[in-house]
């Protein structure tokens, strides 16, 4: 009898994993849907520009490399939203940044609505992707995804190609937005 | 005893939830040893293709050299050169230049690689590299990356196919042009070229 109660707990426990970690569902009823955020296109300079950052914003910057078509970044995408509700208060500022072509911007926000996300996010529209992914990290290929911190000073403190490891990256994060701006 | 079951149910939830989040992980290709630097001569290695046949590098490579391609079965960009791929086998066959496809996503096993490399009506081999060695060997992180060697083993361009992923907007076919003078017996003049891909899904 206790055997039997405990495979059910078991596999009440597996139910109930499989649910978190599946994809989010629809909003609930009466639930605050949050608009999904607007994709604006930019260039090189543009790009330039946003890792340059405005020398009066001291707060740590986090950059996310993804597109729709990449799994890995799919995958990591709710890690990522998870991370931006809970840092934003304490002075993260998250700048997700797409690299999806144009025609597919309806998917890309498709997929940020699913998500729930509502950080900023930008679709980086280059022809050659080379100067872009040098201006970013001259170590960097292009592999997607690709998360950078940069701290209040604007210096790259870390970096991680590949789908992330979130408590890595929290970890990052803690010490930035813990020290002093 | 209720709450003896409550603290059985919270534990096997969270080794649950662990072992989905390990399986997931992969490799961050961040830690993966440099690219051996262009000039190096890259060793002989045996990998099998998509029906189980090992072939060693050189047993592929013509008698002017080999391109070894990192390709995917799901990944966009990969398949977005399809094509481009098997038009540059076959126009640089004849010249004396192989192109190997090799497949090291631990998430795309043999029958899924040669159900696609027959699918896309591929030429050229498809080798399957299992436990990702070679990628790992080669420092490749992405699909599609490309590595020309040299008749003499040595590696002498490794990068983009080309600057654009689609084919109306490329302006620099940068393995074509190293290819081109590779066979003229000129000096590669642009080598390590960056381009957007699917990061090569490695074993944990």
């Amino acid at each position: 009898m206790r055997l039997r109660f405990s495979i059910f707990l078991v596999g009440l426990a597996v139910v109930w994993a499989g649910a978190v970690i599946a994809a989010p569902t629809q909003p609930a009823i009466g639930a605050v849907v949050v608009p999904p955020p607007e994709i604006r296109e930019i260039d090189l300079d543009g790009l330039k520009k946003l890792l340059l950052r405005d020398p009066k914003d001291t707060r740590p910057l986090l950059v996310n490399f993804w597109a729709t078509w990449c799994d890995g970044c799919r995958e990591e995408f709710p890690d990522l939203v998870k991370i931006d509700n809970d840092y934003r208060a304490k002075g993260l500022n998250f700048l997700s940044i797409t690299l999806d072509e144009v025609a597919d911007k309806p998917r890309a926000v498709d997929f940020l609505k699913e998500m729930k996300a509502t950080m900023p996010v930008v679709l980086l529209n280059v022809n050659d992707p080379e100067p872009a992914i040098h201006a970013v990290d001259e170590k960097w290929d292009g592999a997607l995804p690709a998360t950078f911190l940069y701290d209040h000073e604007g210096k790259l403190v870390f970096k991680y190609f590949g789908k992330i490891k979130p408590a890595d990256l929290r970890a990052a994060i803690d010490k930035e937005v813990g020290s002093k701006q | 005893m209720k709450k003896q079951y409550a603290v059985y149910l919270i534990l096997a939830s969270f080794v649950i939830i662990a072992l989905a989040a390990v399986a997931g992980s992969g490799r961050n290709t961040s830690d993966l040893p440099a690219p051996p630097a262009i000039g190096t001569t890259i060793d002989d290695f045996k990998l099998p293709d998509t029906d189980g046949a090992e072939h060693s590098l050189k047993s592929l490579t013509g008698k002017n050299g080999a391109v070894l391609i990192f390709i995917s079965v799901q990944c966009p960009v990969s398949n977005g050169y399809n094509e481009r791929m098997e038009k540059l086998a076959e126009d640089y066959k004849a010249r004396g230049v192989n192109v190997i496809g090799i497949n090291s996503n631990v998430t795309e096993p043999a029958a899924a690689v040669k159900a696609h490399a027959s699918e896309k009506h591929f030429t050229f081999t498809v080798l399957k590299d299992d436990g990702n060695k070679i990628a790992d060997r080669l420092g490749a992180t992405r699909t599609p990356e490309a590595y020309v060697i040299n008749a003499g083993g040595k590696l002498v361009y490794h990068g983009r196919i080309d600057n654009s992923q689609n084919t109306a907007n490329i302006t620099s076919n940068d393995l074509r042009e190293a290819l081109d003078q590779l066979l003229a017996g000129k000096p590669i003049s642009k080598t390590g070229g960056a381009a957007f891909g699917c990061t090569i899904k490695r074993v944990s």
